[in-house]
């Protein structure tokens, strides 16, 4: 069995695709690639956020204190033909033929209306499609600022003193006071995620060399070979089964370790203290329970690779039929992250959800050790049933010779 | 000695064959396709037995029984009066198989197939050493030892395989269609290295569609048609079943067609 754990071993070293998806990938791209969507989302905020917004404005005169705030804003510059524009119409088809960005259309005086005891509606249009906006929440502060001063100004009209004027307007406010701790808040967040990044990865270390032991001798004449030595299937299949255990393990260890260091490099250049607080709380033993508890996901997703790569005739056939294998990972990792869903004795049972699960209250901090072993348990079960399949798969001929 | 008695495999058919199609093929039987009926033959000590039949008649399927890479439905196997399908590990240890589409580990070097092979055989240390060192001479290897497989000409893959096959001495070896494909040279080396264990005394069974190599190497002949043993015989008796004594006429005589050869 040894001897066929290092020969696959062997030549998956010596096979750059190998290494090009279970390290290259991990310890490089990965990193280069989220490097380089966060540099281009940030880039694309930042200019965002300087962009100056050409507007015009129906009817300043009507809330003339608003007319100037917007006039003297830094983010807005008010267009030379603002005179041209009266209706929201008029405004739409401006947007529309990129002559301004914006267009406050203020239907009637405000502060005369807010004295009839009526509430006025003003319309803003822009083309809200962007996916990075400022000009409305920019909008809405101005105009907030403003109406607060109205109800001010109507307050003291009134006889309200200013120091009272906000508990007369907001008698009651509400304060959070949250019994989870940062470490169970943050672990709600950020546990969640970590599954959707191990689990995937276990799987994409598995599949590659899978294909190669499977159909892969197969399709090279080099199976027929090996199945007339003396070595038993059970050896031959746990030689193999052994061989892309490493491989998932090793990809998904190397991509976090990778995802690491860079993060760390990260954060002594920006100052990312939700991050340090989290995982400074996460002792190394819950780290090795992590890790323990994806060895069973790498031992089922392993086991299952390799019977399909044996059923295929060749490599191509191989790579259809594990094409689905994503969506059946990833639909009961989504289960794990649907509200209200908790590790159970129910949920302990159901493959990877139960790990992805077990793997948020790590992270939380409030994990249940008998559940954990519940989870160790099934999910061995399951390893070894899909381990044993493999190995009468190994065994007929008709799979085999198809 | 190495006996096959009353063989018999078939294999399930994917799409079974309407009852009364009349171009069916006779061997498609209730939902299975039967690739071989009846064959029974033996090979002795000493004995090149060439192993004939157009494709189809059933000789890879029971050189692969042979090999114990499949399991025969009906008959039996032995080598030295024991069973081959009730012991197949016995079987492994006990036969060489070499075909011609067998591959090599393309990333590993020539020495490092061959040495795989041998350790799955339970070779280890110095019998190890011994037995590689042994092969390499014997098949003029050492030049081409420490390059990968998939860097090697077919001439080197073949001598790479014929060790690989016989690394672990074995009693009989089994050849299907070993010079398929190959250049004049390197059929050159598979004929010699079958000359070698001939002289070595080690019984060898192999199948072929090339009589010249039959005539050159062989005792004996058995021919298998449409799944049943049809002729066994020494090439003298082969060769009688042809007026002028031309072994391609023999052959198409045996199996009853009508030619010109």
């Amino acid at each position: 069995m040894f001897e066929i754990y290092r020969k696959e071993l062997l030549e998956l070293l010596r096979d750059r695709k190998t290494l090009f998806f279970v390290i290259a990938l991990p310890i490089l791209i990965f990193p280069l690639i989220i490097g380089f969507m966060v540099f281009l989302s940030s880039q694309a905020t930042q200019s965002a956020e300087q962009k100056v917004h050409q507007f015009a404005l129906v009817n300043g005169h009507y809330a003339p204190d608003f007319a100037q705030r917007l006039f003297y804003h830094k983010s807005f510059k008010q267009t030379k033909e603002n005179d041209m524009y009266s209706t929201i119409d008029d405004l739409v088809s401006a947007v529309k033929s990129g002559k301004i960005d914006v267009g406050v259309y203020i239907p009637k005086a405000a502060h005369e209306a807010m004295q009839l005891g009526e509430q006025t509606t003003w319309s803003v249009v822009f083309n809200d499609a962007k996916a990075i906006n400022f000009i409305y929440t920019r909008i809405e502060e101005l105009k907030t600022r403003f109406t607060d001063e109205l109800v001010s100004d109507a307050l003291t009209q009134y006889g309200v003193v200013k120091e009272k004027q906000e508990a007369f307007l907001h008698p009651i406010s509400l304060q959070k006071v949250d019994t989870a701790d940062k470490r169970e808040n943050l672990g709600e967040k950020l546990g969640g995620i970590i599954p959707y990044l191990l689990i995937p990865l276990i799987l994409a270390g598995a599949i590659y060399p899978a294909i190669d032991m499977g159909a892969g001798e197969k399709e090279r004449g080099t199976l027929e070979t090996l199945l007339l030595t003396p070595v038993s299937r059970t050896q031959l299949v746990l030689g193999k089964f052994l061989t892309l255990l490493t491989t998932s393990v090793s990809s998904a260890i190397i991509t976090v370790a990778s995802l690491g260091i860079w993060v760390g490099i990260a954060v002594t250049f920006i100052q990312v203290d939700v991050i340090k607080v989290a995982f400074a709380s996460v002792g190394a033993g819950e780290f090795v329970l992590i890790f323990m508890l994806l060895l069973p996901v790498a031992a089922i997703l392993s086991s299952l690779v390799l019977a399909i790569s044996i059923y295929a005739r060749t490599f191509k056939e191989a790579q259809n039929y594990m094409g689905p294998l994503n969506f059946l990972i990833i639909l009961p990792m989504m289960a794990s992250i649907m509200p209200n869903m908790q590790l159970s004795s129910t949920t302990a049972l159901i493959p990877i959800t139960n790990v992805s699960l077990a793997i948020k209250d790590i992270i939380k901090g409030t994990v249940d050790m008998n559940l954990v072993w519940l989870i160790f348990i099934s999910t061995a079960v399951l390893g070894g049933i899909l381990l044993a399949a493999c190995v009468r798969w190994f065994s007929k001929e008709s799979v085999l010779f198809r | 000695m190495i006996e096959l008695k009353e063989l018999q495999k078939r294999f399930k058919l994917q799409v079974k064959s309407k009852p009364n199609d009349e171009s069916k093929d006779p061997r498609e039987r209730e939902g299975y396709f039967y690739s071989v009926e009846n064959v029974s033959f033996s090979c002795n000590t000493n004995e090149v037995l060439g192993l004939l039949g157009p494709n189809g008649a059933g000789k890879t399927t029971t050189l692969r029984m042979l090999s114990t890479a499949l399991m025969p439905d009906e008959g039996d196997i032995t080598i030295a009066g024991q069973s081959i399908v009730k012991d197949p590990i016995f079987g492994r240890r006990s036969i060489g198989f070499l075909s011609g589409s067998t591959g090599l580990y393309g990333k590993l070097t020539a020495k490092e197939n061959v040495s795989y092979f041998a350790k799955l055989h339970g070779y280890r240390g110095k019998a190890l050493a011994s037995r590689l060192e042994e092969l390499f001479t014997l098949l003029d290897m050492h030049s081409f030892l420490d390059k990968r497989a998939d860097t090697l000409s077919t001439g080197m893959k073949q001598k790479t395989n014929i060790a690989r096959a016989v690394v672990h001495e074995p009693q009989i070896v089994v050849l299907d269609e070993p010079t398929t494909g190959l250049d004049i040279m390197t059929k050159q080396t598979v004929l010699q290295f079958i000359q070698q264990l001939k002289s070595a005394g080690t019984p060898v069974i192999f199948s072929t569609h090339h009589l010249d190599e039959v005539a050159m190497l062989c005792d004996r002949v058995h021919v298998i048609d449409k799944g049943f043993s049809c002729f066994d015989g020494s090439i003298a008796d082969f060769k009688a079943h042809s007026r002028d004594g031309e072994l391609n006429q023999a052959f198409l005589n045996l199996l009853g067609a009508k030619s010109d050869v």
